[in-house]
């Protein structure tokens, strides 16, 4: 059996769903499948998004999908100082809402669909081959084998992306840019804010953070990830360690878990080769600083959905009109990228006898005003050894 | 490679794979062990330490 279509979408994460959406809306035929039983779990993700993030997108928010809606940040070091940040004076990647991404996923699937595209569940692809002009994708569905022809193929299958190197791209990450991901989704937590989501950093979590997200009454989000390079122990085991140490977690009972990898490498080099495009976690298209990867995921399907839109409407399906949707994505993120790699460096170079320092040196700072002179200042006060660390990265 | 009951199926093992042997379906991981180099990243990154050389083969 054969299918034909202009646009085959692998993977129905929300940069799979808003690829097939945009390149729907833009006129093309465009099919889209997913290995699971039920788009969107189970999630590998702790559902935080900025506001300003969605509203780019275009997608306005739903009470069926925002569990929560976030104000602050605390951030906490390794011996419990506490830092504060407002949302409303300083930044903050990732912060915004706490999604419910069970559904959240399933109703930017439904929006491709409305958009036009098709849509096909528990269906895996088994391999791709390139025949003439065009690509083949085996699939195979409840038992049954078939290929689907498309004119370009879009990998959204997230960290262990198969289509990607099937078509030759080089979208294997390293253990060291590979995060080990686990998390509990618990009740009973007892948080100081509800309206805050809490990091926490040192060694009990080694070459990453452990997270609060808060999702509404007494639930959160209770995760961690490490770098397995930094540890013997499993990102599990770290995280009930967390659990069993962090006062807001004493009570607390889980009742869901959710494991996977998360790519803080930055983006693979090449996102973009004959017929073929990879968006979302399958391109790293993750910031390497927080993990967070919904948005500029997204953003990923909406450029890759667009030209490819457009691409198949001209008859124009060249590698080189394709790799604008790769322009296009780092003209989006500009340099914030490096800044979040350079700053994650940093932040895994400091001991934590550093975290406690800085951490107590920014505690009674205001943030309204932050600006490098002051970061200095602050620096050189209780840490010289951090700064001088600050000094050979940047 | 054995694969312990309480993996997920996250696929992390498969996104570090240098050989790409590792099919993730839903339930499911699938070793193609003839291509397979042993270089244990599976092994290492897998957060709940699922995944256990076999060391007979």
């Amino acid at each position: 059996m054969m299918i034909e279509t202009d646009v085959l979408v692998v993977g129905a994460g929300p940069a799979g769903s808003t690829a097939a959406k945009h390149a729907a809306f833009n006129g093309a035929d465009v099919i889209l499948i997913d290995k699971k039983s039920e788009i969107g779990a189970p999630k590998r993700c702790a559902e935080g998004v900025s506001k300003e993030g969605l509203k780019k997108l275009g997608i306005k928010p739903k009470s069926r999908w925002v569990t929560h809606e976030i104000e602050n940040v605390r951030l906490v070091s390794p011996n419990g100082t506490v830092v504060w940040l407002n949302q409303d004076k300083v930044k903050l990647p990732e912060a915004g809402y706490v999604l419910e991404r069970k559904v959240f996923d399933k109703h930017m699937a439904m929006d491709a669909a409305r958009a036009g595209a098709k849509i096909k569940i528990k269906t895996l692809a088994k391999g791709l081959k390139k025949e003439g002009d065009q690509i083949i994708v085996n699939a195979e569905s409840m038992g049954e084998s078939f290929d689907i022809r498309a004119k370009i193929v879009i990998g959204a299958d997230g960290p262990e992306s198969r289509v990607g190197r099937w078509a030759g791209l080089n979208t294997v990450f390293m253990p060291k840019h590979m995060e080990s991901g686990v998390q509990f989704e618990m009740v009973r937590v007892e948080l100081e804010d509800k309206n805050s989501l809490e990091f926490y950093f040192g060694s009990l979590a080694p070459g990453g953070y452990a997270w609060i997200f808060p999702k509404g009454d007494d639930i959160a989000n209770v995760g961690l990830g490490v770098l397995p390079t930094k540890t013997k122990k499993s990102a599990y085991q770290h995280l009930l360690e967390f659990v069993k140490s962090c006062p807001a977690t004493k009570n607390a009972q889980a009742v869901e878990i959710n494991v996977g990898g998360v790519p803080v490498g930055g983006p693979v080099r090449n996102m973009v080769t004959d017929n073929v495009m990879i968006v979302g976690d399958a391109a790293g298209q993750v910031n390497p600083l927080t993990g967070g990867g919904i948005i500029s995921g997204m953003t990923g399907g909406l450029f890759a959905g667009e030209v490819s839109g457009a691409a198949i409407s001209d008859n124009e399906i060249t590698k080189d009109r394709l790799a604008e949707y790769e322009k296009r994505w780092h003209e989006d993120r500009g340099d914030s990228f490096k800044k979040y790699l350079k700053a994650k460096d940093y932040l895994l170079s400091l001991s934590d006898e550093e975290l406690d320092s800085i951490a107590l040196a920014f505690k009674e700072t205001e943030f309204e005003n932050i600006n490098t002179g002051e970061l200095i200042k602050n620096l050189i006060k209780v840490s010289p050894k951090a700064l001088l660390k600050l000094g050979k990265l940047f | 490679m054995i694969v312990n009951e309480w993996c997920m199926y996250c696929g992390e093992c498969a996104g570090v794979c240098p050989q790409c042997v590792i099919e993730v379906c839903e339930t499911g991981l699938k070793f193609d062990e003839q291509t397979c180099e042993d270089c244990k990243f599976c092994v290492m990154v897998c957060p709940v330490g699922a995944l256990e050389k076999d060391e007979q083969k």
